[in-house]
């Protein structure tokens, strides 16, 4: 016995041993492995419905067909993508809009590609609402004043979307209490009264409605008609190095938004495959719009809002972020 | 460190606590399915224990979990190797290098209490959402574990048994080996079996929050998905996953203790 276990710490040292060395050199190599004239990229996305575009591209052979094939990376949320892009882990990521800004103005090098992800800009009829309990005092943006509002992360796209729906119902944002809560954990917080209101996205939304809760502003539509919520972004080192494939996730990508704006049951089957919404919640989601292109009037409203609201530190650039 | 079971009456008193457990066990099972029956919690947030039950069996029907379970494993598996590894060959040579030992306290006094998962920034950027990122925060957690154990083992060697050994001219190698190692086995023993459930804990803490493939991602995707019932059932199979590991690193140390008067509790001492 005392022989085996000698054996086993030799062995697990041998294997530690071996693991640090695969380690050391694998972190530059497989950036680009190529393979027959298909270039392999590497895209952090998280598991929600906006980013259903790139898997039905993947599907219909709109990647393929511009020689790239897509990894999908499902991280949670901007903490692992955003790094993940800067450091070369992920050669394209998706972040909303605001977080890239902010990421711009601290100087990281990040570079928008390609149009995400839009609201529908249909008050009303969004993918994303500031919602209130069943039967809640609360009945306008304004009476948030003094009230806990959830968002998904503070000083982002969504704390000033909610402000701008204050401001615009003739109420002052800055009474507003904003805390931070996870999109997942909104409906339960809202149903147990603690929080007063949530700016909710799907699928989230959809659950939140099916307790009888009811909307008051379409936030993301307060902030601009057609509000560009969300980008696919690489790094600046990238875009320098392989200008010839992000041209081409450029032109895939835009080809698969518009095949996904166009077909929603095939986006509403995809998404299955790599959530796992229920199906009762999945058909009562409401899509967000893919357009092509980026709406760059509603980038520089969302800024100047950011601004005012004291998100970034130095203006962002948008002729250097945007593509 | 020595661990004394109470052994009452052998296979019978084995009999009755397997029954008292399996008894508890119904009883917890059973209230989980009442309490959201009957609205004390919401069911929609905390689902009854046959909905969680029907959402575990539609999971392990589905290929793609057993990849994830695959992937969760092989992660855990091959942290706490490198950690015990590392551990024990670290522990020892510290230990039995006078002046290694006062080099190195403060700054293993000073790295220990680091959480592991405060390293999440750091594995992000050095291999992103890879398996690397969560054998770094495993690694991390489990190596203290050991190493901590070990250098208590070494301390507790008999200073008599040490210089007989000395005395009858036995080398280095043959005294770790015949004196120090047999010492050490039982805190070593410990600290493997605590190794074991950080390791696990980690393993998923990881997958959930840097989303690296295996069961913690597989949770965050049914928590973002809204998919309740099934997300408890995926947080069930940890649950069952760190009980099969526990019982197993118990059954581990008995083996390899089997000499060992804590093992062998009828010897009088």
């Amino acid at each position: 016995m005392r022989r085996l276990l000698a054996g086993l710490a030799v062995g697990a040292f041998l294997v530690a041993a071996s693991a640090c060395g695969s380690s050391g050199g694998g972190g530059a190599s497989d950036k680009n492995s190529s393979s027959g004239g298909t270039t392999t990229v590497k895209l952090g996305v998280i598991p929600i419905v906006d980013v259903a575009p790139v898997y039905l591209g993947q599907k219909k052979g709109f990647y393929g067909k511009h020689g790239l094939k897509l990894s999908m990376t499902l991280a949670q949320g901007g903490a692992a993508i955003v790094p993940g892009v800067v450091s070369g882990q992920f050669q394209f990521g998706f972040s909303n809009v605001t977080s890239l800004m902010i990421a711009q103005s601290n100087g990281v090098p990040v570079k928008a590609v390609v149009n995400g992800v839009a609201s529908t800009g249909v008050t009303g009829k969004d993918f994303g609402a500031i919602t209130v309990k069943k039967g809640s005092s609360i009945t306008t943006a304004k009476d948030l004043e003094g009230k806990k509002v959830a968002v998904n992360t503070l000083k982002n796209i969504n704390e000033t979307a909610v402000r701008e729906s204050v401001r615009k119902a003739g109420g002052d944002p800055s009474k507003v209490k904003f805390v931070e809560l996870a999109f997942d954990q909104m409906p339960a917080a809202l149903d147990s009264g603690q929080i007063d209101a949530a700016m909710v996205v799907e699928p989230a939304l959809a659950t939140v409605k099916s307790q009888g809760a009811t909307e008051i502003a379409s936030s993301l539509v307060d902030v601009a008609k057609d509000l560009t919520v969300a980008m696919y972004f690489t790094s600046n080192q990238y875009a320098q190095q392989h200008p010839d494939v992000v041209k081409e996730f450029q032109e895939a990508t835009a080809e698969s938004l518009a095949y996904a704006d166009a077909h929603p049951d095939e986006v509403r089957q995809i998404v299955t495959t790599y959530t796992t919404i229920p199906a009762a919640v999945l058909a009562k989601v409401t899509l967000p719009k893919w357009p092509a292109e980026p709406n760059r009037t509603s980038i520089e409203t969302l800024e100047k809002l950011g601004e005012q609201d004291g998100l970034f530190k130095t203006a962002p650039d948008l002729d250097k972020l945007l593509p | 460190m020595s661990r004394k079971q109470p052994r009452a009456g052998g296979s019978a008193g084995r009999a009755v606590n397997a029954a008292l457990g399996a008894a508890g066990l119904a009883a917890f099972l059973a209230l989980g399915e009442v309490v959201p029956r009957v609205g004390i919690v919401k069911a929609r947030y905390f689902p009854p224990t046959s909905r969680i039950a029907r959402a575990l069996g539609a999971e392990i029907t589905d290929g793609t979990f057993w990849t994830d379970l695959g992937d969760t494993l092989t992660g855990w598996a091959l942290g706490l190797v490198i950690a015990v590894g590392a551990g024990i060959v670290v522990g020892v040579v510290v230990s039995v290098v006078p002046y290694l030992r006062e080099a190195t306290a403060s700054t293993i006094e000073f790295l220990r209490p680091i959480p592991s998962v405060a390293l999440i920034p750091l594995a992000v950027l050095l291999y992103g959402t890879e398996m690397r990122s969560v054998l770094l925060l495993v690694v991390y957690a489990s190596f203290w574990q050991v190493l901590v154990q070990v250098m208590y083992g070494v301390r507790d060697v008999d200073p008599v048994a040490e210089e007989t050994a000395r005395s009858y001219g036995l080398g280095t190698w043959a005294r770790v080996r015949h004196v120090l190692w047999p010492t050490a086995l039982p805190y070593v023993m410990t600290g493997v079996r605590l190794a074991a459930a950080v390791a696990l804990i980690l393993t998923v803490t990881a997958e959930l929050v840097i989303g690296a493939p295996g069961l913690g991602a597989r949770i965050a995707v049914a928590q973002t998905s809204q998919a309740v019932p099934e997300m408890y059932a995926l947080i069930v199979v940890t649950g069952l996953l760190g009980l099969l590991i526990n019982v197993g690193a118990r059954s581990v140390e008995r083996h390899a203790l089997a000499w060992h008067q804590s093992v062998r509790g009828e010897v009088a001492v």
